[in-house]
């Protein structure tokens, strides 16, 4: 080196270290090997040193980011109070695959379906572009993490364009998409000038159903069997159809009388319908942020916005939301 | 002056008769006088007019043409006679669709292509009675040339395409006269599917309007049904070129029958035969071999089949693409599919007025379609069919009633017209089809479907010269007559896939009709070489 060598400025001092405190590893101490000395500084070249104090610096910084990871998670579970918390701690730090199983029977496809005659058991969803129905995105995405699902998007005649996101709002395709028969279930989203929300399942044995209501009650026992207490079964319904005729469809006294009726609610316990989450929940959730009810909503209410916010499933809803 | 002699004689001879039979006799004999005096008038009127028929050059026959003399005269297309021209002095060329003579004046319906207006010749300062006479006498279908102001008009008149003006009619000049008899009549053409029965009007049978088809083509329908036709032809190479497909030329005499020997015309070559192109696939598939890497082309297509249904003939004109793809054939399904929907968009959007024509005489359902066009596996289609009680094997080939009932299906739950039905048994497709690489009962081939009718057939190709020969020998075929098929493809083939449409089907399919016949300009069949 052709610089001016330094004398140590401060001489070694001994230094007695509080003993009431934490020992802690030294955090300087992985920096020895990245440094060669051997290493001759070219013309443009980075220092050796600079460059390992940048690894440190990353590698510091890249604990303190998981740091704030592993905070949030568990603040998640703090905020969300029906979420498992071994299960949200352990996925937190990549919470994309976090597949936190919120509901605990597991229906059977070949009992709730019907009989697997060799075809993809394809439920054909018909919607307005100009109403997504959100709910069903939200039960999209659920069902997604229970089965192997092959969702599509088409656009039919009767509609001249789409936006984009309407056009990628059940995700990215998926890598097997081009072999049908390895796909337990289909969701085809087809956007289409209807009036009324509608679904097709079986042409043969099975009417069209109606209505986002109806859809999502269907879609929602593919997921969960309904409470099999009649009283919290009925109670569900009832939300369900609050969410869709008076806060989505009602007046703004409506709105107004349904929120207040699910600030009570939400103060008797976290979710709407008993102790679990549930498709009451779902509906309400997007009946309220739909109708743009969500910030003049009472303290029960946003915490409980919060919490279903905090569940990845509606993610796929935010984003029309915006 | 005999008959006043008679009356005379009868009066002195029965002197007794009545007041009444008096009164009677006498009214006769006015009568009569009234008469000749009537006839005198109009003999006198006659030869005057012909003595002076002031408006005797605005109308007439003039000498053919023959190009004596080159006219820098601006001529007004019908479809341009809107309200803004109202007032204007015009000159037109068209054809008399009807003409309806009412005392003084002449109505007349002129017509270009699908586009028709009123107009009147009417005695008054232009116009002399000798002339509405001679408009009122022009045969139906002849051509003439026309002077005349474009006036507004109160009331819309209904049964024109121009609603809002009328021509009134200044000059008229007959440029070529059709026969006074017509084979068939134009409003029989038109009228639409059934209503002629219930009304006992005459409607015009498939064979009269294509013995007659130059005067059948003239009907509106016909002109919608081949403008949209050619618009097919259009958006299909506008797509293609687009996708960056290069069109090619294929010979259509060749020496070897490419698919099977059954259906094939043969034709004398100098001393020896040749065929007639079934299909361009083999010249498709080398210039896919001489890296052209997408091609189409667009040409007349051969099958001797002597079948006399609906949806069959003999030659018709073929839609080919082939393209090479890179890792799985769904490219070339997908590239297929999006010129189909692209095919339809642009008629949907650009073809409404043809559409709605065609609609008039053959009401049917619009057509519906998806984007990106649906996909089912061909075992799907199977467990449908078998919900709905059809009973056939796995290996089955679609019947054309099953394929009309998957249709029906499919359409009741996706509600699409157009799909693509994937995965179809080896054991039903031709040799060259690349079999699934999972389960050898299968093969990497594809159908797609218009209203429930089968358009396009189509495969990923085996381009491996030794799998070739392995698939050409199970099938039983000759190896030497296609050896030179085989050898296109020793020499580096990258894969590759394709299929072929009909356009005469695409368009019967699109438009709703129920005969290939109507899509096709001059159809040939096993019964018909002419016109």
């Amino acid at each position: 080196m052709s610089m001016y060598q330094v004398k140590t400025v401060c001489p070694e001092i001994k230094i007695d270290l509080p003993t009431c405190m934490y020992k802690l590893p030294n955090i300087h101490t992985r920096q020895e090997n990245s440094c060669s000395p051997d290493h001759a500084l070219q013309n443009g070249d980075v220092d050796p040193a600079v460059k390992a104090l940048e690894a440190r610096q990353d590698e510091i910084l890249r604990k303190l980011y998981e740091l704030k990871a592993a905070v949030e998670g568990l603040a998640k579970t703090v905020m969300t109070p029906d979420a498992d918390l071994d299960v949200t701690v352990g996925n937190t730090l990549s919470s994309q695959s976090s597949s936190c199983d919120i509901f605990k029977g597991s229906p059977n496809l070949d009992t709730l379906l019907g009989k697997d005659l060799g075809a993809l058991r394809d439920i054909v969803i018909n919607a307005n572009p100009a109403q997504p129905p959100l709910t069903l995105l939200v039960l999209h995405s659920l069902l997604c993490q229970r089965y192997r699902v092959l969702s599509t998007v088409h656009v039919h005649s009767s509609v001249s364009s789409v936006p984009p996101q309407l056009l990628s709002c059940l995700g990215p395709k998926h890598a097997d998409s081009y072999a049908r028969h390895m796909f337990q279930l289909g969701f085809t989203l087809i956007w289409k000038d209807v009036p009324k929300l509608e679904m097709k399942f079986s042409v043969r044995n099975m009417c069209p159903i109606e209505g986002e209501a109806n859809v999502a009650r269907f879609l929602f026992k593919l997921l969960a069997p309904y409470p099999s207490d009649p009283v919290l079964a009925t109670l569900v319904d009832g939300w369900v159809d609050t969410a869709f005729f008076q806060l989505a469809d009602g007046s703004t006294k409506e709105r107004a009388a349904v929120l207040r009726a699910l600030n009570s609610a939400l103060g008797r316990g976290p979710w709407l319908s008993g102790p679990e989450f549930s498709l009451a929940d779902i509906a309400c959730y997007c009946c309220v942020m739909q109708t743009g009810s969500a910030s003049s909503a009472a303290t029960n209410v946003q915490r409980w916005i919060k919490s279903c916010e905090n569940l990845v499933h509606f993610g796929p809803a935010k984003v029309l939301l915006k | 002056m005999t008959k006043e002699e008679v009356n005379g004689a009868t009066e002195e001879e029965q002197h007794a008769q009545s007041k009444k039979a008096l009164k009677k006799q006498q009214k006769e004999a006015e009568k009569a006088a009234k008469k000749a005096e009537k006839q005198a008038k109009l003999a006198a009127e006659q030869q005057s007019a012909d003595e002076d028929d002031f408006a005797k050059d605005r109308y007439g026959l003039p000498a053919m043409v023959q190009s004596q003399e080159k006219l820098d005269r601006a001529l007004v297309r019908v479809q341009d006679l809107t309200p803004e021209k109202a007032d204007q002095l015009i000159w037109l060329r068209a054809r008399v669709h009807t003409s309806r003579a009412k005392g003084k004046q002449c109505f007349l319906v002129l017509r270009q292509q699908q586009f028709n207006v009123q107009a009147l010749v009417a005695v008054g300062d232009r116009a002399s009675k000798q002339m509405v006479k001679f408009a009122a006498n022009i045969t139906k279908e002849s051509i003439v040339d026309v002077e005349a102001v474009v006036r507004k008009v109160e009331q819309k008149i209904e049964s024109c395409s121009q609603q809002d003006v009328e021509l009134h009619i200044e000059r008229i000049f007959v440029i070529s006269q059709a026969e006074p008899r017509l084979p068939l009549q134009l409003e029989d053409a038109v009228r639409p599917d059934g209503e002629g029965e219930e009304e006992g009007r005459a409607t015009v049978n498939q064979d009269t309007r294509l013995d007659n088809r130059v005067i059948d083509l003239r009907t509106t329908t016909s002109q919608a049904i081949f403008r949209l036709q050619s618009g097919v032809c259009q958006l299909f190479r506008d797509t293609l070129t687009k996708k960056g497909f290069v069109e090619i030329q294929t010979p259509k005499i060749i020496s070897a029958a490419s698919e099977g020997g059954a259906n094939v015309f043969t034709v004398s070559y100098f001393k020896s035969s040749a065929y007639l192109a079934q299909s361009p696939q083999l010249y498709k598939q080398m210039c896919i071999c001489a890296d052209f890497d997408k091609v189409f082309c667009v040409g007349p297509v051969f099958r001797a089949e002597d079948s006399n249904t609906h949806r069959h003939l003999t030659e018709f004109v073929g839609l080919d693409i082939e393209m090479a793809f890179n890792y799985h054939y769904h490219e070339v399904i997908d590239s297929i599919t999006d010129t189909m929907v692209q095919i339809f968009k642009g008629l949907r959007d650009n073809f409404q007025t043809e559409i709605q024509t065609v609609n008039k005489q053959f009401p049917s359902e619009p057509f519906k379609f998806l984007e990106p066009t649906l996909r089912l596996e061909y075992t799907e289609a199977l467990a449908m069919l078998r919900e709905a009680g059809v009973e056939m094997g796995d290996e089955d080939d679609l019947s054309t009633p099953n394929e009309k009932l998957l249709g029906r299906l499919v359409k009741e739950k996706y509600d699409t017209d157009f799909y693509v039905l994937d995965k179809y048994p080896l054991a039903v497709r031709p040799f060259y089809t690349m079999p699934d690489p999972n389960n050898p009962k299968y093969s990497n081939s594809y159908d797609m479907f218009m209203r429930g009718e089968e358009i396009l057939s189509g495969a990923q190709r085996v381009h491996d010269a030794q799998l070739l020969t392995e698939r050409a020998l199970h099938h039983q075929i000759d190896l030497e007559k296609i050896k030179s098929y085989i050898d296109s493809f020793r020499y580096g083939a990258p894969p590759h896939g394709g299929g072929g449409i009909g356009l005469e089907r695409v368009c019967m399919l699109y438009l709703g009709l129920h005969n290939v016949r109507q899509t096709s300009m001059f159809p040939r069949d096993p019964k018909r070489l002419t016109p």
